[in-house]
């Protein structure tokens, strides 16, 4: 406990930023209109942190995660922000030519062209995902995987901020000429050997075997392992986990959950921790970020979030879950629906005001982030944080339309008309995305 | 929230507690299997394959009282699906009975059969494959009563508009698809549908997983509702334990096809006595500041395939608490140790000629030569144990090594059976109530029922069970 506290204070007083988002907006453009999946989003990573990022499924998280990685697709686009990653090296090398990008240390992402996001990519970000079944080749054994992972970033780094040698070394011929060449073979011996070691880091046993076998003879415990093997080839500083252990069962989710803070102590590694799962947020976490409708609603410590929690999404989030060990009483849902993200229904106003309990006049107009009780870094989208509830400035109950009924998921539109009833999931922009399917 | 409601719930517990002295149960299931068949086809059979049996459910028994809520959890592939289906003859059993208000399921047939049908319903997992998506919802739960040609057409539609209203959903929205609602709203869908026929006994397969937390919890709280509304009898099938620990009166831990212990809820999760009840509790993070200073002992590997189970008790392999021979002096994390290894010997799971670092030993004819057996010794040992061993284990492992220099795997194996053999490993421990630990229990156990699979509570293999951490 005390040595707990120790680590927290020492990180504070020297915490350096090692990534800086700032007013980041990701939006689809769907044939039903714009999706405002992350809207004006800051963050702020220290060098060295857990960071988790909790929310429901469509709450934008995933698409948070993907916008640090670069990995938004059409119809997606980053729209807004900037992505500054502390990186001196880096810094100097694109000074002369991305002037506007550079900050001090700091690059702006989305200042450089793509090929250059894209060189960091392996070395200074990584990414495990959710599904580790459909996130590796069949047709190719785990080693071969692991081991191109590594080649491609012995390469990149023997070539820093190009991306030539990820992507133009290796053709159609040449991997017919490796079948009768072995000079012209991709992976190289030292690479395979390393992909045996990051397969021993992780805690697989017998690695020189397991490298041979293909994914579906590893159960999904050791398939997990072997991704978060694959996302340490290039030694990453920061890892984004996207539901990491969602797909698994509670036993094999405790080893990967240990596993990940034993390599994030040995390595110093910054960890961007995506989940739905509180548990796992208060397991793994040093700060934590509640989303809701693409936006942080609250932030800080975990003491902050769980113990000091101004928001009422917090507070309903938090009052959902089936208590483990304590007495049983009835739970007490959030009313409602995760909200749609289509830019036409969404109101100028808070977000969440149509299933929070305390919703008031005030809250029909979009809240700032307030600083909140607590420490330094507890913020909070929520009139609360300033003034208390006042039952004389309350919103008139179905306000919103039919929300007064606790019971049903009905949705809180009251310009809602027949025909554009989506089903809310259909409306989420990426598919995979959601955690909480299971 | 409303304590009144809560207030009913601990009577119906109570009443469910006076029912198990003396009435019979609603449904007794006695030692059910469901075997699936692999290579089982005509052409396997033409070429002389064997059918390999998957032992999904393998002999479990339990009672469910009338107006109880029994949790079956266990992690997936345990069987407890299997259950649910086979128990509500959705699926032919291998084996076993199932005993519905006294008749046995698998004999009914004609009227009786339907009868059973109707009052036994089961709500899905997945709302988003479980709804016909070419059906409008008012039809979907109409369909039931069709089937069982209830009452006339007007009734019908009445009975469904009630249904719809009772389950939280607008009856404007009869007309509407499935594709139409959110995930909450066709788990709504789905329960109107088990509960058109007015049932005595429900079966929820994972009812809430497919769902955010939430929303999740509206839909435990609805449930929970119509229980006490219809008085209905719950099997609720889980992998998330503190949905379980909500809703479940009682509730029957499953691993790889057995049930290793039952027992009333607050007494499971309070005194949880099986080492893999144990595990399986500590494993969930909770959601609480305080979980970061909570030391887990994870249990290692994983669940053992249901082809080829391990022999006596089925979680041995991964056990923490397995037990050493009553003559050994040995630390349980040596034996631990040891069991695994074992294990890989037996198997065969070690490849020999991968053994040293650069310069590999050199197998002629399956044999390591002379000079570097005990190089080779030391290298297998090293990469096979993490731990020390004490001096006399460690020269009985290093016998078995040897063996493994001439490829003798049997020889192997018998070397260390013979030192090491477990009561674990020979008898499969039956479910039962330990007679010592409900006298010496009686605070948490009130005497109530709590048996548990498992030899450390036997009486003849050790004098007293270890207290739990």
């Amino acid at each position: 406990m005390t040595e707990t506290e120790m680590d927290t204070t020492t990180r504070n007083t020297n915490a350096e930023e090692i990534l800086r988002v700032s007013g980041l907006s990701t939006r689809f453009f769907t044939q039903e209109g714009q999706v405002n999946a992350v809207s004006d989003l800051d963050l702020r990573i220290e060098r060295g942190e857990v960071f988790g990022i909790v929310g429901e499924s469509g709450s934008g998280k995933s698409v948070t995660a993907r916008s640090l990685m670069d990995l938004i697709e059409p119809p997606g686009e980053i729209t807004e922000g900037k992505i500054e990653y502390n990186d001196p090296d880096l810094a100097d090398a694109v000074r002369d030519d991305y002037p506007q990008a550079v900050d001090g240390e700091y690059v702006d992402l989305l200042e450089v062209p793509a090929d250059v996001r894209e060189s960091l990519r392996g070395t200074s970000f990584s990414m495990i995902f959710q599904d580790p079944e459909s996130s590796f080749n069949p047709t190719l054994t785990v080693g071969e995987q692991l081991a191109e992972a590594v080649e491609v970033q012995r390469r990149a780094s023997a070539r820093p901020r190009s991306t030539r040698a990820k992507t133009q070394d290796y053709t159609l011929a040449s991997f017919a000429l490796s079948t009768v060449l072995p000079s012209r073979e991709y992976v190289s011996e030292e690479s395979r050997e390393r992909a045996i070691e990051l397969l021993e880091m992780v805690g697989i046993p017998d690695p020189v075997e397991r490298a041979d076998e293909y994914p579906h003879e590893y159960s999904g415990g050791m398939l997990q392992r072997a991704m978060i093997a694959q996302a340490l080839a290039g030694e990453p500083d920061v890892l984004v986990a996207d539901e990491p252990t969602t797909a698994l069962d509670v036993t094999i989710q405790a080893q990967i959950l240990d596993l990940l803070a034993e390599i994030q102590e040995e390595t110093g590694m910054t960890i961007v921790l995506i989940t739905h799962n509180l548990g796992v947020i208060a397991r793994m976490c040093d700060r934590v970020g509640v989303m809701y409708a693409g936006e942080i609603v609250e932030r800080g410590t975990l003491e902050d979030v769980f113990d000091d929690h101004v928001h009422p999404y917090t507070e309903g989030l938090l009052g959902s879950i089936p208590d483990l060990e304590g007495a049983r009483g009835r739970l007490q849902p959030i009313p409602g629906n995760v909200p749609s993200l289509l830019d036409s229904e969404m109101e100028d106003r808070c977000y969440f005001a149509d299933r929070c309990p305390n919703a008031m006049e005030d809250c029909l107009d979009h809240p700032p982030e307030y600083d909140a009780d607590g420490s330094a870094d507890h913020e909070v989208r929520c009139v609360l944080a300033e003034r208390d509830y006042e039952e004389s400035r309350a919103l008139p109950e179905g306000y919103f339309g039919e929300t007064e009924r606790p019971a049903a998921d009905k949705h809180a539109d009251p310009d809602r008309t027949e025909e554009d009833v989506q089903p809310e999931r259909a409306e989420q922009p990426v598919d995979d995305s959601g955690g909480d399917r299971l | 929230m409303s304590s009144d409601l809560s207030d009913a719930t601990g009577a119906e517990t109570a009443d469910a507690a006076s029912d198990a002295d003396g009435e019979q149960p609603l449904v007794r299931v006695e030692g059910l299997e469901k075997y699936f068949w692999e290579n089982d086809s005509l052409i396997d059979r033409l070429l002389g394959d064997e059918p390999v049996a998957v032992r999904a459910v393998d002999g479990v028994s339990f009672d469910i009282h009338e107006g109880e809520t029994l949790g079956l959890v266990g992690e997936s592939g345990c069987g407890k699906s299997t259950t649910g289906e086979t128990l509500l003859r959705l699926q032919e059993p291998t084996n076993g009975r199932v005993e519905f208000d006294g008749e046995n399921v698998y004999d009914l047939d004609g009227s009786e059969l339907t009868d059973f049908r109707r009052s036994a319903q089961v709500v899905f997992q997945d709302p988003f494959s479980s709804l016909d998506p070419r059906m409008t919802i008012g039809d979907i739960v109409q369909q039931p009563l069709d089937v069982h040609d209830v009452g006339t057409e007007a009734e019908r539609e009445e009975r469904v508009r009630d249904l719809l209203e009772r389950v939280g959903l607008s009856v404007d929205q009869l007309d509407r698809f499935p594709h139409e609602f959110s995930g909450g709203q066709r788990q709504r869908i789905g329960i109107a549908r088990a509960l058109a026929l007015d049932p005595e006994f429900l079966v929820l397969d994972e009812p809430t997983s497919a769902l955010d937390v939430s929303v999740q919890a509206q839909v435990l709280n609805l449930l929970d509702d119509l229980q006490t509304e219809f008085d209905l009898t719950y099997l609720l099938i889980s992998h998330d334990l503190s949905v379980i620990r909500h809703i479940c009166d009682r509730v029957a831990v499953m691993y790889l096809g057995e049930i290793v212990e039952v027992g009333p809820a607050d007494d499971l999760f309070e005194d949880p006595r099986h080492p893999y009840t144990q595990a399986l509790l500590e494993s969930v993070p909770r959601a609480s500041t305080a979980e970061q200073d909570r030391d887990i002992e994870t249990l290692s590997g994983d669940v053992p395939s249901p082809r080829d189970p391990p022999s006596g008790c089925r979680f041995r392999t991964r056990c923490p608490k397995v037990i050493p021979p009553a003559d050994l002096e040995i630390e349980q994390a040596d034996f631990r140790e040891l069991m695994d290894l074992r294990e890989r010997i037996e198997r065969r799971d070690v490849s020999l000629e991968t053994v040293g670092e650069d310069g590999r030993f050199e197998f002629e004819d399956g044999s390591v030569p002379e000079r570097d057996v005990s190089a080779f010794v030391t290298a297998l040992k090293d990469r096979l144990l993490d731990r020390d061993l004490p001096a006399e284990h460690d020269a009985v492992v290093e016998e078995a090594l040897t063996e493994l220099a001439t490829s003798n795997w049997d020889a192997a194996a018998e070397t260390l059976r013979a030192e090491y053999q477990s009561v674990c490993e020979r008898e499969n421990p039956p479910l039962e109530t330990p007679a010592s630990w409900a006298g010496a229990d009686v605070d948490s156990s009130e005497g109530e029922d709590h048996p548990v699979a498992c030899h450390l509570y036997a009486e003849s293999t050790r004098s007293a069970p270890e207290p739990d951490p």
